[in-house]
């Protein structure tokens, strides 16, 4: 079975599974965890990390150093364009990434992403070289605007960061990959297997994960649950699903198999 | 007849235990393999900082945290009377610095929170910050202040907690060795390599990092691993530091003695305690964009301690469900000097057939992971 491997700006990335390093009970979970899930995209945010030394960091220092992650730090915190600018520059120039996850939210609460301020940071941003993913709501109108800002992937929300409340808008979310002609990674509000399922059969290109899996009771085990998920629903998404019926029809016993 | 309650490990949540066991009228006897107080109870910064320690969001450890912090200042005293030995406690509050403009909103959303618990914290700007602790490094851009947070002075806590535990009647045996239990679907039957034999009615398990070593003895899963701790301290000479002050990346606790507190690198090393550089340096490479004045200081001592981590992050506490006269009280992490009136507490009730809150109970359940 031929595997098609998810490429995001050149890059050839071995896993679907991009994985946050916050929120771990405690180091050696959050190494098994990250381990067994296989991910290739670690993500984390910018102004908890300890730039002027990454491999000095309370979290970063305890990643394997022998694997080699791509890392995706985040500009969560930043209210505004200009916050989130500020602090991608601080990791550019610290030297662990060029990559960027946009996610700049003004309300408390929710966490939800400003779109406007999204798009401005995004278009700052591409213009200074990073590779930028903006994480972002699931408008498709918006998503699109962020494609031809220049993201290399764009990241919407199936629900606010946290919640484990899942895809609320399918019908967003399929249009937007409808839509998209660059890698759509649902990121955010994600709780369990059965949703990170759905969004790899809407034919999302990989999802992003933190809670679901840091605040399990077993984070090991759900890292696992969770990247037998993004195969399971990319294979079933690939593989073309049947198309929904009102009434039944027999799986066996089809009249032209019967001899007389 | 009395019960005759079995602790075994005599660390800061077995020695407080058996004081709050001793004080509600049991017959108490700890047993401890090497020396009560010797790993991670004896290393700890002695911070009692829930605020700071649970950053996201609430959940039952959290307000097991709270609770604990809350029943300190009365538990010391009580500690200090009944073994006449005295320790500092020092009401300090602390501060949460952040580094960047990103971090408000992060503050904002914690204050709010912590709020509805009754915490009055605050955000504080730079200016406010400097005039409450001058010392603090220009790059800290704003922090939460917690005035609720206080400290202990560990090892001596640690100390006359057991001294207490001893005055009060508490059957103490240190250095007895790998100790095993040898039946306790029963009445407990625990024995050590030399051969003496201990039993009681009832038996707590207060091993910390150890604890997972008794899995096969209870036949139930026990996620407990020892995750190193590395600390520097330092001699403030005439720095003055008013509060603990924590970030993202370490924490540092003025103490009475003149000395300054600096932790924590963890690692996972096994049971090693052994210090490495990498451990350290980090935190010396650290600190002085806290505190400046440490960039012309160097530590006048490292130790390290074993913290019994689990696997979801909460402690295990509570009875055994076919057997109600074991008791669990491990897996308290980097929090057990903070958790430790409350835990006893608890424990005392379990012995006392009070049971935990629903919401806890199902939390903190020994069998959780099987």
């Amino acid at each position: 079975m031929n595997k098609r491997n998810l490429i995001i700006a050149g890059k050839e990335l071995s896993s679907r599974f991009f994985l946050g390093t916050g929120r771990y009970p405690n180091p050696y979970v959050q190494n098994e965890a990250i381990r067994v899930s296989e991910t290739a995209v670690l993500t984390f945010a910018i102004r908890r990390a300890n730039l002027e030394s990454p491999g000095e960091d309370a979290i970063l220092q305890h990643l394997d150093a022998d694997h080699s992650f791509t890392y995706l730090p985040n500009t969560s915190g930043a209210k505004t364009a200009d916050e989130a600018v500020r602090i991608a520059r601080l990791a550019k120039a610290s030297g662990l990434s060029d990559w960027i996850k946009v996610e700049i939210s003004s309300n408390e609460k929710t966490l939800l992403p400003d779109p406007i301020e999204t798009l401005k940071a995004t278009e700052i941003l591409v213009n200074e070289g990073f590779i930028v993913l903006p994480y972002t709501s699931d408008d498709p109108i918006l998503c699109k605007k962020l494609e031809q800002a220049g993201a290399s992937a764009v990241m919407p929300g199936g629900s606010p960061i946290g919640t484990g409340l899942g895809i609320l808008n399918p019908y967003n979310l399929s249009l937007i990959i409808e839509e998209a002609e660059v890698p759509i990674i649902v990121d955010a509000g994600l709780g369990s297997a059965m949703d990170v399922t759905q969004a790899m059969e809407l034919g999302a290109d990989g999802v992003l994960m933190n809670t679901p899996v840091a605040k399990a009771k077993d984070p090991v085990k759900m890292a696992s649950a969770m990247k037998l998920a993004i195969e399971a629903g990319r294979l079933s998404y690939e593989a073309g699903r049947i198309p929904k019926k009102r009434y039944a029809t027999a799986s066996s016993g089809l009249p032209s198999s019967i001899s007389y | 007849m009395k019960e005759h309650i079995l602790i075994l490990g005599g660390g800061v949540i077995g020695l407080a235990s058996a004081f709050s066991l001793i004080r509600r009228g049991f017959e108490v006897t700890i047993l401890e393999k090497n020396t009560c107080g010797g790993q991670a109870s004896g290393a700890a910064a002695g911070m009692l900082a829930p605020y700071s320690e649970i950053m996201e969001d609430p959940d039952p450890f959290f307000t097991f945290c709270l609770d604990s912090l809350r029943m300190f200042r009365d538990w010391q005293q009580e500690i200090k009377k009944a073994s006449g030995v005295d320790f500092e406690y020092t009401e300090s509050g602390s501060i949460y610095g952040v580094y960047h403009d990103s971090d408000i909103l992060s503050l904002e959303t914690r204050i709010a929170w912590q709020k509805t618990f009754g915490s009055e914290a605050q955000i504080l700007d730079g200016s406010r910050l400097k005039s409450l602790e001058p010392a603090i490094s220009d790059e800290v851009v704003a922090a939460i202040y917690s005035n609720e947070e206080s400290h202990v002075f560990a090892p001596d806590y640690v100390h006359a907690l057991k001294v207490a535990c001893e005055k009060l009647g508490v059957n103490i045996y240190e250095n007895l060795g790998d100790i095993k239990v040898e039946s306790w679907q029963s009445a407990p039957i625990l024995q050590s390599p030399s051969g003496q034999t201990f039993t009681g009615d009832k038996l707590v398990i207060c091993s910390g990092a150890w604890s997972q070593e008794l899995e096969t003895i209870f036949h139930i899963r026990i996620p407990v691993f020892p995750i190193r701790g590395q600390i520097c301290a330092y001699e403030l000479g005439d720095e003055q530091v008013n509060h603990i002050l924590t970030s993202s990346q370490g924490y540092l606790v003025p103490k009475s003695n003149g000395t300054l507190v600096n932790g924590a690198s963890e690692d996972i090393a096994g049971f090693s305690t052994t210090v490495t550089e990498k451990g350290i340096s980090r935190l010396v490479n650290w600190n002085k964009r806290m505190l400046p004045f440490l960039s012309n200081k160097s530590p006048f001592h490292t130790w390290a301690g074993l913290r019994p981590a689990t696997q979801d992050g909460f402690p295990l506490l509570g009875s055994l469900e076919g057997a109600p006269h074991i008791i669990f009280a491990t897996g308290h992490y980097r929090n057990g000097i903070l958790l430790s009136p409350k835990t006893g507490e608890t424990v005392a009730d379990l012995i006392s057939g009070i049971p935990l809150d629903p919401g806890t109970r199902l939390a903190f359940q020994p069998e959780r992971f099987n």
